[in-house]
C-alpha cells in the first residue's frame, strides 16, 4: 500500500533510448496499468520501479523514500514475471515461502503464511507438487502468490497473462482484478493488450517510443486521446484524410477524401488555420447505418450539415461483409477510400456486398488530429 | 462415410502397439549395436582378463603364471595397505591429490562457468575460447610447462622474490603443489565445460526473481543457481575425481612421489609382477566406485531448497 512517483524517469541503453522523461504519481492502492505496444519501453519501466534495471536519469520514490539507488532485493516490491520464473527445483510451498525466507522468517511461520497464500490463489493443494509440473494458469498463481507473501509495497505484474490463452486470460483478468480489490494494494500491471488494461485497470497509462503519452481513467484515454497514436492503438477506427477549407466561430469546415465537406463543429475559436491537412477519426460506435430517415435521392453527394445538429451523412458500397459473432463488419467503399461500419444485431442478411450503404454520424463525436499526430481541440 | 472406421479400435491398437513397439525396441539395438560390441572389446573383455591376471599366481621369469589360481597378489596388496606400507602411502597420496584437485577444480570452473554465462559477446566469445585452448597444445607440453613456471628459479618464484613475498624460493616443482596445479590444468576445461553446459539452459528471469524477493546477489546464486547446476557439477566432480585420483602425467612430470597409475607402470614393466598390479587395480576401481557414490550421495543432497540460516 503505497504511493509511488516517478520522475523524469530515463533509460537509455547504449545509444538507444529506451524510456524518455517519464513522470507519473501511481496513486495508493490503484491499479495502473501500463499500456503500449511492444518495445514501448513499458517493461523497462516496471523493471526500473522492481530495481532490476538502473534508470540513467530520474529517480523513483516510494512513499516519499527515494529508493532510485537501492538494489533490487532492497526494495519492498514485488515481481510478477511474464514467464512466471517460478525456482524450478523447489516445491510450489518453497517458491511461496521463498521471499519470507529471505526476510529472515522462521520456516515454521513463513510455510504457514505460504499455505494461506496459496489457499488464497486456489491452489490450496499443491503445495508440495514441483512446480514445472504445473499447467500455465497455475503457475500464473503461485507466481502470483509467491510474490503476495511477501506483503510488497508495490505489485509489479510483467504482463503475466500475455502466456495463456485467451479464456484463461480472461478469468485471471476477472481474478486479479477481485484479489486487487481485495488486498487493496498499489498495482502497476504492464500489458500490450487494450481488452486487459480496459478489464483490470484503475487508470490507463498509454506508452509510446520511450514516452508515457497519457495517463488518465480508461474512459479518458478512450474517449479524450491525446493524440492520434493513441486513437489507432486503442481500438479500431477509420482515419479519413481532410484538409480545413473554411474556419469559423463555432464551427470548422473540412474537405475530404470521402469526396465530401464535412462540418466539425467547435466550442470556441477553433485552433487550425485554413489550409491544415488533418486526419479525422470515425470510431464504427459512432456510425449509425441507413438512419430512419432512410435512403436519401442524392446520397453522398453532399453534407448533410444542416446548422446546429452537425449531422453528418456518406453513401458507398459493401466490399464485403465480414460476420464476427456479435458484430457484423462491412467494409465500405466511398468515393475510392474504404471505411468500415459495424452494426451489433448479427443479421447478416440486412446488407450484401455490392449493396449501397449510407453511414451517418453525428460531427460532434468527430476527432481531428494534425498531420504530426497531435490532437486539434474542438 | 462411418462404415470405414468400424473395426475395433481398441484391439487395433493393442496389434500396432505391439508391432511398432517391437520394431523400436529392434531399432534400438541395432542402434546401439556398434557401441555395445566397442564397450565389449575395449572395456569388457580387458577388464574379465585383468581380473582373470589378478588371480593368478605370479611367477619368476614370466609376469604370471597362466593357467593358475591364486589370491596371493590380493593378499600381498592388502596386507601392505593394512601395515601402512608402500601401497597405503600410494592410496593415500592419490586421494588426497584426487580430492585436492577435485575441490579447487569444481571451485574455481562454478566461477568461470557463470563468468561465461552472464558476460556476451566477444567476451562470452574469448573465455570460451580459452577454456578450450588449453586442450589444443598436447597434454605433456602443457603439463611440462609448469616446470618453468614453478620450478624453485622459476616465473613464479622470482615475482615472490622480487615482491619481498617469500625470502626464499618455494619449491612447487617437484611436488604436490607442482603436481596438483599441473592436474588441475588438465581437468579443468572439461569441468568448465560440463557445468556450462547445464548452466547455460538456466532461465536469467528466476535469478531476477530471487533477488526481487530479497535474496542478495550471492545469496540468489546460491538459492537458485547452485541447485540448477547441481547435474553439471556432479559431472564436472566425477570426471575431476576420477581423472586426478588415477592421475598420471602431472604428477609423473611434476613431483617425484608415486601415484597409484604410476606404480601401476612400475609393477607392470619394471618389476613385471602384473598379478599384483592386477589386484591393486581391482582394489582402487572398487574404492573408486564407492567414493564416487558417495559423491553423488552428497551431491545430490544440493538438488532442493537447503537452509542456510
Amino acid at each position: 500500500m503505497s504511493e509511488i512517483t516517478l520522475h523524469d524517469l530515463e533509460k537509455q541503453y547504449g545509444e538507444t533510448t529506451a524510456v524518455e522523461d517519464v513522470s507519473v504519481e501511481i496513486r495508493d492502492g490503484e491499479l495502473l496499468c501500463l499500456l503500449g505496444p511492444s518495445g514501448s519501453g513499458k517493461s523497462t519501466t516496471l523493471r526500473m520501479i522492481a530495481g532490476l534495471e538502473t534508470p540513467t536519469s530520474g529517480t523513483i520514490s516510494i512513499e516519499a523514500d527515494d529508493v532510485t539507488d537501492q538494489p533490487a532485493y532492497e526494495r519492498n516490491t514485488s515481481t510478477v514475471f511474464q514467464d512466471w520464473a517460478l525456482f524450478p527445483h523447489k516445491s510450489v510451498l518453497e517458491n511461496v515461502a521463498f521471499g519470507l525466507k529471505m526476510r529472515g522468517m522462521s520456516k515454521d511461520d513463513r510455510q504457514k503464511r505460504a499455505r494461506s497464500m496459496l489457499e488464497r490463489v486456489q491452489m490450496g493443494g499443491y503445495g508440495d507438487d514441483d512446480p514445472t509440473n504445473l499447467s500455465g494458469g497455475q503457475k500464473q498463481r503461485v507466481a502470483l502468490a509467491r510474490s503476495l507473501a511477501v506483503n510488497p509495497d508495490v505489485l509489479l505484474l510483467d504482463e503475466p497473462l500475455s502466456n495463456l490463452d485467451k479464456r484463461l486470460r480472461e478469468d485471471m483478468q476477472i481474478e486479479l482484478r477481485e484479489i486487487h480489490e481485495d488486498l487493496e494494494e498499489t498495482f502497476v500491471h504492464v500489458t500490450h493488450d487494450q481488452d486487459e488494461a480496459f478489464t483490470l485497470a484503475d487508470r490507463i497509462g498509454i506508452m509510446n517510443e520511450g514516452e508515457l503519452v497519457q495517463v488518465g481513467d480508461p474512459d479518458e484515454v478512450y474517449e479524450n486521446p491525446k493524440n492520434r497514436f493513441i486513437e489507432a492503438f486503442l481500438g479500431d477506427t477509420n482515419f479519413v484524410d481532410a484538409v480545413v477549407t473554411r474556419t469559423s466561430s463555432d464551427a470548422v469546415h473540412v474537405d475530404t477524401e470521402l469526396g465530401t465537406e464535412l462540418v466539425l463543429p467547435t466550442d470556441g475559436e477553433p485552433d487550425v488555420d485554413e489550409g491544415t491537412g488533418l486526419t479525422l477519426s470515425l470510431r464504427p460506435e459512432i456510425l449509425s447505418i441507413d438512419g430512419e430517415t432512410g435512403r436519401p435521392e442524392a446520397a453522398g453527394k453532399q453534407p448533410v450539415a444542416t446548422d446546429g445538429s452537425a449531422h453528418n451523412a456518406v453513401t458507398g458500397t459493401v466490399e464485403n461483409v465480414i460476420y464476427r459473432g456479435s458484430t457484423v463488419r462491412y467494409s465500405v467503399s466511398i468515393n475510392g477510400s474504404s471505411m468500415f461500419a459495424e452494426r451489433t444485431d448479427a443479421s447478416t442478411g440486412a446488407h450484401a456486398s455490392g449493396d449501397d450503404i449510407r453511414l451517418e454520424w453525428d460531427g460532434e463525436d468527430v476527432l481531428a488530429f494534425r498531420d504530426d499526430g497531435t490532437r486539434v481541440t474542438l | 462415410m462411418t462404415t470405414t472406421n468400424t473395426r475395433d479400435p481398441s484391439s487395433f491398437d493393442r496389434i500396432r502397439d505391439a508391432v511398432v513397439g517391437q520394431s523400436n525396441s529392434r531399432r534400438a539395438l541395432v542402434l546401439m549395436a556398434p557401441l555395445i560390441a566397442f564397450e565389449l572389446l575395449v572395456f569388457v573383455i580387458p577388464f574379465f582378463i585383468l581380473l582373470r591376471i589378478s588371480v593368478a599366481s605370479g611367477s619368476a621369469d614370466l609376469p604370471y603364471e597362466s593357467g593358475t589360481w591364486s589370491l596371493d597378489a590380493y593378499s600381498s596388496v592388502i596386507e601392505n595397505i593394512l601395515s601402512f606400507d608402500l601401497f597405503w602411502s600410494i592410496l593415500v597420496y592419490s586421494f588426497v591429490l584426487g580430492g585436492a584437485v577435485t575441490i579447487v577444480t569444481v571451485g574455481i570452473a562454478l566461477f568461470y562457468a557463470y563468468a561465461i554465462w552472464r558476460s556476451s559477446g566477444l567476451v562470452k566469445s574469448l573465455l570460451l575460447f580459452s577454456v578450450i585452448l588449453p586442450l589444443l597444445t598436447t597434454l605433456v607440453i602443457r603439463t611440462y610447462a609448469f616446470t618453468p613456471l614453478l620450478s624453485p628459479t622459476g616465473t613464479v618464484n622470482d615475482v615472490l622474490l622480487s615482491l619481498n613475498l617469500v625470502s626464499e624460493p618455494i619449491q612447487f616443482v617437484p611436488g604436490i603443489v607442482g603436481a596438483g596445479i599441473g592436474q588441475l590444468y588438465i581437468v579443468l576445461p572439461y569441468a568448465v565445460l560440463a557445468i556450462y553446459s547445464v548452466m547455460a539452459t538456466i532461465d536469467w528471469d528466476i535469478v531476477e526473481a530471487a533477488r526481487d524477493l530479497g535474496a542478495s546477489r550471492p545469496r540468489s546464486v546460491v538459492e537458485v543457481v547452485v541447485p540448477q547446476v547441481m547435474p553439471g557439477v556432479i559431472v564436472a566432480t566425477v570426471i575431476s575425481f576420477a581423472w586426478s585420483v588415477g592421475s598420471y602425467a602431472a604428477p609423473g612430470l611434476l613431483s617425484e612421489n608415486l601415484t597409484f597409475a604410476i606404480y601401476i607402470e612400475t609393477l607392470l614393466l619394471t618389476d613385471q609382477r602384473y598379478p599384483v598390479a592386477a589386484a591393486f587395480s581391482v582394489i582402487m576401481l572398487v574404492l573408486m566406485l564407492i567414493s564416487t557414490g558417495v559423491l553423488f550421495a552428497i551431491l545430490n543432497r544440493f538438488g532442493g531448497d537447503f537452509d542456510l540460516a
